[in-house]
């Protein structure tokens, strides 16, 4: 008799503890905060959805989209999802590039011209705030070409960046500098704009000043 | 009184003509409205859907982003839109992310669940709701809810309604107006036409004529009717005057009936008259013979007896005065025995005579050839004259003595007056017409034709030839014995050559006999 008050004992302790289990995983699954580099990474894909490359970078939807991360990251295994999640139609392939500090290092002029190449090829560069200093080097190099350069520095924009990322409150946002899309003609959806925090539509350069911390443009 | 009789047909057509023209129109407002029901639910769903479409696309990136403040003010975009009670922004999840009430509908509006269907809208509580997936990179990222208000289609087509029926009644009104007027093509031309036809029923006045005015089925049908009215009074006006004609001739019949009626009974009376007339007459006629039939006879029976008297009484004196008498004395007793004698033959005669109509004899089978021969031999005519009969005689069955009195009287006429000294006397025969007619024929002194009748009559005589004396009877005996038999006597003669005395007999009562004489004469 009590070999069975304790077998069944036994049994109502597991399947509560399972019943708790679960409901921890699910709401980690299902409501609790995603990692931040996750969020960051699901941001970049809808960077790619709201912003329009000019017909220079190829349209044929067989031909995957390109991502480059300049620099150390801290995306890790973020990007995992994109892969089975097409963009716009097309896959999503991330290329991870050294430290631009570390490729002029090296000192092999061939090799760090062929990796500019090939990140002139990616549509959007991610920077991150290791290359903080390159950044402006960065996009120098890329002179012309339509690379959405996406990076978390502040001065990012300054440097000639287009979308910064930010976090307040928790909350990521992030700013834009239209100017500078507008000069590797790339055209942003007027509603990511509006998402903005900031919204840079002047060439900061010609201005020769500081940030111009007023001319934001949230809705 | 016309008016009430002549609502049919009018109301009758206008009936018609409002019952169609206002089931139509009820119809056309019907469809109408459902149409525009129809119409206006579409239309709002139509708006609605892009209303929903333009949220949806364009809060595609602040869904993605995250940004619930932004969805919020994409929401109150709606403000503008006045049907639009609520909205909301679900995300892939169901979870209402932002969401928009028009003012003072917090309370009032169920929020709904979200439904993830083909269909995507709803109708329902008075609300339209629309579902529109929000899309992004072929992945729905969330829906848009928007619930409108259908209290202002529902208005709107009260409107119609309203203005529907206010047409309808105006319509209904021109419809009646118009039908009221036109029925009058058909109505007015029927109604006289009836009208004709009551006249024609009602006084039998079949000079009246409908007028036709229009060329349709009710101008032939006019025309035929004045056709058959024209008939109709054609063959009445003959009737009449035939039935007049008639009458007419009836009663000119009529009247000619009557007067020949009434001559025939004025006739009839006449003749009445006449008859009764006659038979008195005859009556008077019968009395006054038998008067004299029983006169002659009682004054000859009765004159007889003094005259035999007289006869003996001059017999008795001639034979015993005889030797006391002269010769002139015995020569007067000779005369008044001669006058005697003459008396007596006289009232023999007049006895014979009222005898023929009183006295009735048996009749019997006689050879006239027999009777002739002993009536010649009676009379004993003088040497100079000899009696012939021509032929054969027939017999006949009639009275012995008076056959033998005609015979023996035209005979002895004959035989007394013939001046010739070869006397012929012929006795003939033959038939005529069912009579027998005898003949006596002479050579005679003849009988002037101013004689003819008188010769016939009683107590007439002519001048008798020298020593002949005549009573007068003897013809007027034939006369009335043949009459008695039914036949005729009649003389011809030429004088100075003869004459010849006729009489027939009736041959029909002798015919057998004159068969059984024939036999008789074969057997012999």
């Amino acid at each position: 008799m009590r070999h069975k008050v304790c077998k069944i004992l036994v049994l109502v302790v597991a399947l509560l503890i399972s019943a708790v289990v679960a409901s921890v995983e699910q709401t980690s699954l299902s409501t609790g905060q995603p990692q931040e580099y996750q969020l960051k990474a699901a941001f970049l894909f809808n960077f790619i959805r709201f912003v329009d490359w000019p017909n220079e970078k190829s349209t044929d939807t067989n031909e995957p989209i390109f991502i480059g991360v300049i620099g150390n990251d801290s995306f890790g295994d973020a990007f995992e999802p994109a892969k089975s999640k097409p963009v716009k139609g097309r896959r999503i392939v991330v290329e991870r590039f050294k430290s631009f500090a570390e490729l002029e290092k090296s000192g092999d002029k061939k090799r760090q011209q062929e990796e500019i190449e090939t990140i002139r090829r990616c549509h959007l560069l991610f920077i991150c705030s290791s290359e903080k200093d390159k950044a402006k080097d960065i996009i120098e190099s890329l002179k012309n070409s339509p690379v959405l350069t996406v990076g978390e520095a502040p001065g990012l924009l300054e440097s000639g960046g287009i979308i910064r990322l930010l976090t307040e409150d928790k909350k990521v946002g992030f700013e834009i500098n239209l100017y500078a899309a507008e000069q590797v003609k790339l055209r942003i959806s007027s509603q990511l704009l509006r998402l903005a925090k900031r919204v840079i539509k002047e060439s900061l350069v010609s201005m020769n000043g500081p940030k111009n911390e007023n001319d934001t443009g949230t809705l | 009184m016309p008016l009430m009789r002549n609502i049919g047909i009018r109301l009758k057509l206008v009936l018609i003509t409002m019952t169609t023209s206002v089931t139509a129109l009820l119809l056309t407002g019907a469809a109408f409205i459902v149409w525009e029901q129809i119409a206006s639910r579409q239309n709002l769903v139509q708006e609605m859907s892009t209303q929903a479409q333009v949220i949806a696309d364009s809060s595609k990136a602040a869904l993605a982003f995250e940004d619930v403040k932004d969805i919020q003010n994409t929401l109150n975009i709606l403000r503008s839109h006045p049907t639009v009670v609520f909205a909301c922004i679900y995300d892939r999840n169901g979870r209402i992310l932002a969401s928009y009430y028009r003012g003072g509908a917090v309370k009032s509006v169920q929020i709904p669940k979200l439904q993830v269907d083909e269909k995507n809208y709803y109708f329902g509580d008075g609300f339209l709701t629309v579902f529109q997936p929000i899309v992004l990179d072929n992945e729905v990222t969330g829906t848009v809810c928007l619930m409108s208000d259908l209290t202002q289609v529902y208005a709107m087509l009260k409107g119609s309604a309203d203005i529907i029926a206010i047409v309808l009644l105006i319509a209904s009104l021109v419809a009646y107006i118009m039908s009221a007027r036109l029925q009058r093509i058909i109505s007015v031309p029927v109604l006289s036409l009836t009208e004709v036809t009551k006249i024609v029923s009602e006084k039998r006045d079949y000079s009246v004529r409908a007028i036709k005015e229009t060329d349709d089925e009710i101008g032939l049908l006019i025309e035929a009717f004045n056709e058959m009215l024209e008939q109709t009074q054609r063959r009445e006006s003959e009737l009449v005057s035939a039935k007049r004609q008639l009458e007419m001739g009836v009663k000119e019949r009529t009247a000619d009936l009557t007067v020949t009626n009434k001559k025939l009974q004025q006739e009839i009376i006449e003749r009445k008259r006449i008859e009764a007339r006659q038979e008195e007459l005859l009556e008077e006629i019968k009395s006054i013979n038998q008067e004299l039939d029983s006169f002659a006879y009682v004054v000859s029976h009765d004159l007889k007896a003094p005259l035999r008297g007289i006869a003996t009484l001059a017999e008795w004196i001639a034979n015993d005065y005889a030797d006391k008498l002269d010769d002139n004395g015995k020569e007067q007793l000779k005369l008044l025995g001669n006058r005697v004698d003459r008396m007596k033959a006289l009232i023999d005669g007049i006895l014979q005579y009222s005898r023929i109509g009183r006295v009735k004899e048996d009749k019997v089978k006689i050879d006239l050839n027999m009777l002739i021969r002993s009536v010649v031999e009676l009379i004993a005519p003088p040497k100079n004259i000899t009696v012939t009969i021509d032929g054969l005689l027939p017999t006949i069955e009639c009275e012995q003595t008076r056959i033998t009195q005609v015979f023996q009287n035209l005979l002895s006429n004959a035989i007394k007056y013939m001046d010739k000294t070869n006397g012929l006397i012929k006795v003939t025969c033959d038939e005529e017409k069912g009579f027998w007619r005898f003949g006596v024929s002479d050579n005679g002194p003849g009988i002037e034709e101013r004689h003819f009748e008188k010769i016939f009559q009683l107590f007439q005589t002519l001048q008798p030839k020298e020593g002949t004396e005549s009573t007068g009877i003897g013809l007027t005996l034939v006369k009335k014995i043949v009459e008695t038999y039914g036949g005729k006597v009649w003389v011809e003669s030429e004088v100075g050559k003869g004459s010849t005395f006729f009489f027939t007999l009736p041959k029909e009562e002798n015919k057998v006999v004159e068969n059984e004489k024939l036999e008789a004469n074969i057997a012999g």
